[in-house]
């Protein structure tokens, strides 16, 4: 008889008498993998979402008077100076004006008894990509207020903000959840493992006695730990992939969250996430051997 | 063995200097009243304890010196039928008895085979599939000694084999562990069975309080 046909037979035989425990600790791994990769999803989703925002972010400086070619430069070097930008436009009232009637789409009529000159013009500067943290946008918009003939600066930065303690918050969740994760995991397998050694406690003394290796008596608890990880990590992936699916087909269509383009993890994350899972359930099975299988 | 010794807590002195030396292939029985020692003596051989002084030697070897895959392979070559049993209660008399030969990895139909003969050599054809748990204490007797001749070890431990056995099971038990003798394996046997000894042929150590009383040859020399 081969080691590994042995060995299967023992796993086979501990999961037939202590399937219990065991169905308790899959059920354990599978939940807080799907707590934690249901967090990550989120996150990342959002970052994307933010670097997406983050794209169209320009900020507007609204003059009090249309300047002349000689105020366009130097206002040009005065913004530049405080650092390189991607894009410096001036826009006209006349512009402004087209581009809010634009907007207005068919309710362009309310327009219709303004004059054209009723919205001040204004500089739309676009930072570069590499310039866009919230504090180095607060930093430069502050800058863009004290130029002369400045009335407000605006990027719909109480949005930006909340945006950004959002992403913040989820990844102090997602860290916390992560944290959880390992400790949940481990110290469950841990427990069933421990709690699987004590009942057989009898047999592993015996086979100690009639020439059981080690490895023997080891290899089937290893591969209850490995078990675990491979079942539970992969019933958390395929349940949040089924809650992402379910989501993507009911909340389709217009609506909030027809706003954000939302996307499963890539296989690599995927399978990174099932191989930490696979490696914290061995930990566990592993500790707790070192502790109590006195061999 | 040379000058053992086993100090158990509180001064217990289970075993006091014994020195001796049983040769390959050879029949031995170890006598003496209950707490002579008998048992100890085994599971310093065995390996399940060490000596607290001298020296215990299989083949040349220290045993309470090897660890890990060495001490492992030892072991699957000494068949050990403990006096506590130490059976599986929850599993079948077949399973027990085969437990020996799966950890030394014998292929399922050899292990089938064996397991069928032996059970049968000791008049337990009908238990193969019954639970070791609800056996009477005669049979589980016999399944211990079944498992520890299973792997067809070079030395038999059997400590106290026919305590609850009858004359004629005695007899099947004496016959089968004469056989494993015959074909060469060592056997060392622990009783204060008379029956068992009486007529034997072979060396006799007796054992009073821990000590050598005498070692001599059976009277049916």
């Amino acid at each position: 008889m081969s080691f590994w046909f042995t060995v299967i037979r023992q796993v086979g035989r501990n999961l037939r008498q202590t399937w219990g425990s065991q169905l308790m600790t899959l059920l354990t791994v599978t939940l807080s993998v799907l707590i934690f990769a249901f967090f990550y999803l989120v996150y990342t989703n959002m970052l994307k979402w933010g670097d997406r925002l983050g794209d169209d972010l320009s900020l507007i400086v609204y003059l009090e008077e249309e300047p002349g070619p000689e105020l366009r430069q130097q206002l040009i070097n005065k913004i530049t100076t405080f650092d390189k930008v991607e894009k410096i436009s001036f826009i006209s009232r006349e512009q402004a004006f087209e581009r809010f009637a634009k907007q207005l789409g068919q309710n362009l009529g309310v327009l219709d008894d303004l004059p054209k000159d009723f919205l001040p013009p204004s500089i739309e500067v676009i930072p570069l990509k590499n310039f866009r943290s919230l504090n180095q946008v607060k930093l430069f918009s502050a800058y863009l207020a004290k130029l002369p003939g400045t009335l407000k600066v605006q990027y719909g930065h109480e949005w930006v903000e909340k945006f950004y303690y959002f992403t913040k918050l989820l990844s102090i969740v997602m860290l916390l959840s992560g944290t959880l994760l390992i400790l949940t995991t481990i110290f469950m397998v841990a427990y069933t493992i421990r709690l699987t050694i004590l009942g057989r406690q009898a047999e592993l003394e015996l086979l100690k006695l009639v020439g059981a290796t080690n490895n023997y008596i080891r290899v089937p608890f290893l591969l209850e730990g490995l078990l675990q990880g491979i079942l539970g990590s992969t019933m958390g992936i395929a349940s949040l992939y089924a809650l992402f699916e379910w989501i993507k087909l009911h909340f389709s269509g217009p609506g909030f969250l027809n706003m954000f383009e939302f996307s499963f993890f890539p296989p690599v994350v995927t399978a990174t996430i099932i191989g930490t899972s696979i490696l914290l359930c061995t930990l566990g099975s592993f500790s707790t051997m070192q502790k109590f299988l006195r061999i | 063995m040379i000058k053992a010794s086993k100090i158990y807590q509180q001064e217990i002195k289970a075993l006091n200097d014994i020195s001796v030396s049983v040769a390959t292939g050879e029949m031995f029985f170890i006598i003496g009243k209950s707490g002579a020692g008998k048992t100890t003596l085994l599971r310093l051989i065995s390996s399940m304890e060490q000596p607290t002084t001298g020296l215990v030697e299989i083949a040349g070897k220290p045993i309470y010196q090897m660890k890990g895959y060495k001490l492992a392979r030892l072991r699957q070559k000494i068949g050990v039928a403990y006096q506590d049993f130490k059976l599986l209660t929850d599993r079948t008399a077949a399973e027990n008895v085969a437990i020996s030969m799966e950890v030394s990895y014998k292929k399922p139909q050899m292990i089938r085979n064996r397991v069928k003969e032996l059970l049968e050599q000791l008049d337990l054809s009908d238990k193969h599939d019954k639970i070791a748990g609800d056996l009477s204490r005669g049979e589980q007797q016999r399944i211990t000694l079944a498992r520890a001749i299973a792997n067809s070890p070079t030395m038999i431990l059997v400590d106290e084999p026919t305590g609850n056995l009858d004359a004629s099971t005695t007899e099947r038990v004496m016959n089968l562990l004469t056989k494993c003798n015959k074909s060469g394996a060592t056997v060392v046997i622990a009783t204060h069975d008379d029956s068992i000894y009486k007529h034997t042929p072979h060396r006799i150590m007796e054992l009073q309080k821990g000590r050598v009383l005498s070692v001599t040859r059976g009277n049916g020399a």
